[in-house]
């Protein structure tokens, strides 16, 4: 290449790999570098507290014909990071962060483009659990129709919510702790929080921390 | 008196062209290659962690180019022959034997590893986007011309210094920027809230330390040091402020010619790595291989030999 090609292919380098950042896309292997960016203060702290014994039976799960089993990252053979995620994030509803951060505080030509070439912002149709029970059925070679298919999937974890002003002091020693069971069924999710049994969350915003 | 059009020829000519020897192009390649290897190796050995002949998990989201390509389950086996294969590309380009393609297998490797890896729950990472933007310019650079095999075996003419300095500026600009695009995104995102108290980094080291619970004597089961920050607020703010300042003064490094400033800037830099890692498991800890890009590395690789060779011959002397 002669100088004059370097000059032309450097300034079409960065106009691709920059202008990526003006437009904020964030497919690989372009980026806008939005990783660990995206922060809403709330009045409190939600986080959840991982068992990892609990993690490694895996899901609760309930089969068509009525046999109950466990689903463990090894039946599914996915990687232990992963099914963490699966169990702690999707089961409960909560897409990856990228979904979260995609369409807030966008300008206005960003959003323009987002839902012309990509479409309505994920954070407004979130079936994460659905898609995971889904993907196991699918994993499976469980059809709609086979008795052997997954019907309900539950994952139980524990929460810890911190009061803002004890986060803000620093005081991490009395969460209120609550133990939240994720219910998969084939009809929707439902969340049960202590004795209560609700509809699974599906508001924008996410309400544990990750 | 130059004209303006001679005058900003000549910033562009001093910023791309003027900066490093014409040897120090294949050196990086070499120690770039080498350390590209052990990063990848990092990266994707989670999709070995599976049963190479078990279930097929049918990815829960794809990304984006396994969507438009039909790719919707893992076969495992294929992680395990693209893992090597990605290795063995990336020792070809060290060492500089068909170095073109094998730069063109290591982004197909990594497009396939990383597809795998961020497809079965659809947490898409960012670690690998960096490693892409450098190959792309080592692929379309003269980068095999010199320090390697092919060079040497073909007996290949020297390139020129020009040719060699500005593919390593466009690298440096484009690692030195990513700091700052990230500091300009969490202003975008969340504006100085993310800075605000513990902010941002104070809830991350929460969550993260909570993710594997607790003891049975109530300590957390890992990430002990996050928790513990974490309960230092101002502590995690002052953290918060040095993350903006390093992001925000980051590429002043592309005007500082003398190395060892710019082995302390860097340095800081993987300080700053080390430090995401072990409070925050945040796997970027390897990445500060890409700073070789920095320096002319075939003056480090004279100094490293002249070393070995002392070593290997004071026994001797003895």
């Amino acid at each position: 290449m002669s100088k004059r090609s370097v000059k032309r292919f450097i300034a079409l380098y960065f106009l691709i790999f920059f202008g990526a950042i003006f437009l904020r896309v964030d497919y690989f292997p372009l980026s806008w570098v939005p990783m660990y960016g995206y922060h809403l203060a709330g009045e409190s702290v939600t986080a959840s507290i991982g068992d990892k014994s609990e993690r490694e039976r895996g899901f609760a799960a309930q089969r068509a014909n009525g046999e109950r089993l466990f689903i463990s990252a090894d039946d599914l053979n996915v990687p232990n990071a992963n099914f963490r995620r699966l169990y702690h994030q999707r089961a409960f509803n909560n897409g990856p962060p990228q979904d979260d951060r995609e369409r807030a505080a966008l300008i206005a030509f960003n959003r323009w483009w987002y839902e012309t070439l990509v479409g309505p912002d994920p954070r407004l149709n979130r079936r994460y659990h659905m898609q995971l029970l889904d993907s196991v059925n699918r994993t499976f070679g469980y059809g709609p129709n086979d008795p052997q298919r997954i019907v309900r999937l539950e994952a139980a974890l524990d929460h810890a919510t911190f009061d803002r002003d004890a986060v803000a002091s620093g005081d991490l020693s009395k969460p209120t702790i609550e133990r939240r069971v994720a219910i998969i069924t084939e009809q929707g999710g439902f969340l049960r929080k202590g004795d209560k049994i609700i509809p699974m969350p599906n508001s924008r915003e996410r309400e544990t921390v990750e | 008196m130059n004209s303006p059009a001679k005058s900003r020829r000549s910033w562009f000519d001093w910023f791309f062209f003027d900066w490093h020897p014409a040897e120090a192009l294949g050196a990086v390649r070499f120690y770039f290659g080498l350390g590209l290897a052990v990063y990848l190796y990092y990266q994707f050995d989670q999709n070995l962690k599976i049963d190479a002949f078990g279930a097929h998990f049918a990815f829960t989201r794809p990304i984006w180019y396994f969507g438009l390509l039909g790719i919707d389950t893992n076969i495992p086996w294929i992680s395990f022959a693209v893992m090597p294969l990605l290795l063995i590309a990336c020792l070809f380009f060290a060492f500089g034997k068909w170095t073109k393609p094998a730069i063109i297998a290591i982004i197909i490797g990594i497009f396939y590893m990383k597809g795998v890896r961020d497809s079965f729950s659809g947490d898409v990472h960012h670690r690998e986007i960096p490693i892409f933007a450098i190959l792309i310019l080592f692929l379309f650079s003269k980068c095999d011309r010199m320090f390697g095999i092919d060079a040497r075996k073909k007996g290949w003419a020297p390139i020129e210094n020009w040719e060699a300095s500005w593919p390593l500026r466009a690298m440096q600009i484009y690692i030195a920027m990513f700091y700052f695009w990230a500091l300009v995104a969490k202003v975008r995102l969340s504006g100085l809230d993310w800075f605000t108290g513990g902010g941002r980094i104070q809830e991350v080291l929460i969550s993260r330390a909570l993710r594997d619970g607790f003891t049975p004597t109530g300590e957390v089961v890992n990430l002990s040091l996050g928790w513990e920050l974490a309960q230092q607020p101002q502590l995690v703010w002052f953290f918060g402020a040095l993350v903006f300042v390093f992001e925000l003064f980051f590429p002043l490094i592309l005007l500082v010619r003398d190395w060892r400033i710019k082995l302390v800037m860097l340095i800081g830099a993987a300080i700053f790595h080390l430090s995401n890692y072990a409070l925050m498991n945040v796997q970027f800890f390897l990445y500060p291989f890409v700073f070789v890009t920095f320096f002319n590395m075939a003056e480090f690789h004279r100094w490293l030999k002249s070393k070995v060779r002392l070593r290997r011959a004071a026994p001797a002397e003895a």
